[in-house]
């Protein structure tokens, strides 16, 4: 019995899935890609009227907008599949893996982050395509980044995730907190609180590098350390709250019911 | 004698509800041993499923044991040797094909890609779904989801097997074919089965022990034929060429009261009392005139069995 075998299953499985739903896959990078496009437009006429809505420029706009896609992927991912896998009557099925339904879930998160990589890497080119603007895309830099950024989000995914293995029908919370996501992607992050906060440092630090060109060794340690520091914290701090709804979920025997 | 399989000792489960809580299990305790095939039969609420469930570690006991070939149910290594079908056909990937399902399972079992190919070739052979085996799972009859979702709980390899109303919603000629693929897979494969089910003729087709559960309770726990011989009684039947004259019956139910006429079959349903004789009976009705067309000694079966006991442990928790 190996680790390894449980992870390509799901991540097979995953891309499976992908593959045999090309239409919701297409349409949710057209959507993603007309809301940009709206934004875009209505920043081309503000600037006509010497307002500029996104601070520094555009440049800003593509990558909040991106860390945002990103994030939504991320914190909604999880819970809509367990509320699928449970609908469907499978969600039990790989709670009885050999290795715990939290390796199940975080080879499934390993599944989205790869997948929504690719997916944000299409969206990228698109936006630059539109804009005219050409980022820079150090990948080696980006990824850790993007990971640790994007950690603290799945943990808020695996809080909801807990959540709806509890209360099934979270839908109405999960509307209301993308949208809680986006101050948080434009906060100046200079002050303690501000890093502090899940996304808030890390899209800063994309920002620095793919707008000014900066690589990782070149951004300040102490920020690094608090962007490791944060998504640990809020990971853990997701993982454990998801222990506590599981827990809940086995002895009220709601595992299988939707 | 074989090893102990599954160990459930005073397991008691209770369900927070907003009313209160709701008792599913008051003290269940029972052994299976290797290589058994064992039904759990009890109406709705009796507690089968919970005892599946707390067996395969999806629900947790509020007190009492559970074990797996030694293994507490609540850790998750005890899926090493447990896999389940539960609630029918509802186990499989719909939008997977019969080959990919089987290969996830396996796969989630961390079985290597190798042995999960082998493995998949095999179940689908056995399960006579080559033709289908690119097919995805919505697309295929009820009958063959449910050997697919058979099929991906054994792919796992496990020595203990929970099957959860596998008949469910089945037709009579697929309930058939696989009530014979499960003998034969327990017999094959040496499983320890444990099968759950409201239908009784699946219980007594594929299972030599029956535990008859009811609100929580075991209230037998016997081999099928035991408890079959237990309530085996002197029950005749006897058809009546002309039917039974007026005032007959209540002559002959003086010596007979169990004496019952049914008139759509003109027939006579009589349980002999000890000390008692058939052939008294038939003198009886020669007497009066009556012919015989035919008769037939009554065996009773397992739903028999049930109610019997269902009812008797009515009277006395009365």
């Amino acid at each position: 019995m190996n680790r390894i075998y449980t992870f390509f299953a799901i991540f097979t499985r995953f891309l499976i899935e992908l593959k045999r739903y090309p239409f919701n896959t297409l349409s949710s990078l057209a959507t993603l890609y007309l809301i940009f496009l709206l934004l875009f437009a209505g920043a081309r006429y503000a600037q006509g009227f010497g307002v500029n809505i996104f601070g520094e420029g555009l440049e800003a706009l593509v990558v909040g907008y991106l860390v945002w896609t990103f994030a939504l992927a991320a914190y909604s991912d999880l819970s809509w599949e367990i509320m699928r896998e449970a609908q469907q009557g499978t969600l039990e099925q790989l709670y009885m893996c050999p290795f715990g339904f939290r390796f199940v879930s975080l080879a499934w998160v390993v599944s989205s982050f790869l997948s929504s990589f690719v997916f944000a890497g299409v969206l990228l080119g698109l936006m630059m395509l539109t804009t005219g603007k050409v980022l820079h895309l150090p990948l080696g830099t980006i990824l850790p980044l993007s990971f640790l950024t994007l950690a603290p989000i799945y943990g808020v995914g695996f809080v909801m995730a807990g959540l709806a293995l509890v209360f099934k029908r979270i839908q109405a919370f999960f509307q209301i907190l993308q949208f809680a996501f986006i101050p948080l992607l434009f906060l100046s992050g200079d002050s303690f609180w501000a890093k502090a906060l899940p996304l808030s440092l890390g899209a800063n630090l994309i920002r620095a590098v793919m707008v000014e060109g900066k690589t990782l060794i070149e951004l300040p340690t102490l920020d690094l350390l608090m962007l490791l520091g944060t998504a640990c914290f809020y990971f853990g701090l997701g993982l454990g709250i998801f222990k506590i709804c599981e827990d809940l979920a086995k002895d009220r025997g709601l595992l299988a019911h939707y | 004698m074989p090893m102990g399989a599954i160990l459930v000792e005073n397991l008691v489960k209770d369900y927070p509800t907003r009313k209160g809580v709701v008792r599913a299990l008051s003290g269940v305790s029972f052994r299976v041993a290797e290589g058994e095939i064992v039904g759990l039969l009890g109406a709705n609420g009796a507690g089968k499923t919970t005892i599946i469930k707390i067996l395969c570690g999806l629900v947790r006991a509020t007190a009492g044991k559970a074990e797996i070939f030694g293994v507490p149910t609540y850790r998750a290594e005890v899926t090493r040797y447990v896999a389940a079908l539960l609630e029918g056909s509802r186990n499989v990937y719909w939008r997977l094909s019969v080959e990919e399902n089987l290969r996830f399972f396996a796969g989630l079992q961390g079985i290597s890609l190798r042995e999960a190919k082998k493995r998949t070739e095999e179940l689908i052979h056995f399960f006579g779904l080559w033709e289908k085996r690119k097919v995805t799972a919505n697309l295929l009859s009820q009958g063959m989801k449910q050997k697919l979702a058979l099929a991906c709980a054994l792919v796992k390899g496990t020595p203990v097997l929970l099957l959860d109303e596998p008949t469910l919603g089945l037709d009579v000629e697929a309930s058939h074919e696989l009530r014979r693929l499960i003998r034969e897979l327990a017999l094959s494969q040496e499983k320890t089965v444990v099968l759950s089910s409201h239908d009784m003729g699946v219980v007594e087709d594929t299972c030599a022990r029956v535990i008859i559960l009811s609100r929580g309770r075991v209230i037998a726990d016997d081999l099928v034929r035991n408890l079959l011989s237990l309530f085996r009684t002197r029950a005749y039947r006897v058809n009546l060429r002309n039917g039974l004259p007026e005032g007959v019956l209540s002559k002959l139910s003086v010596r007979f009261p169990t004496l019952r006429w049914i008139p759509e079959e003109r027939a006579l349903q009589v349980e002999i009392p000890p000390g008692g004789s058939f052939y008294e009976l038939v003198d009886l009705l020669r007497e009066a005139q009556i012919e015989i067309e035919g008769l037939s000694r009554s065996e009773p079966d397992l739903e028999d069995v049930f109610l019997r006991l269902i009812q008797s442990e009515k009277k006395e928790s009365q």
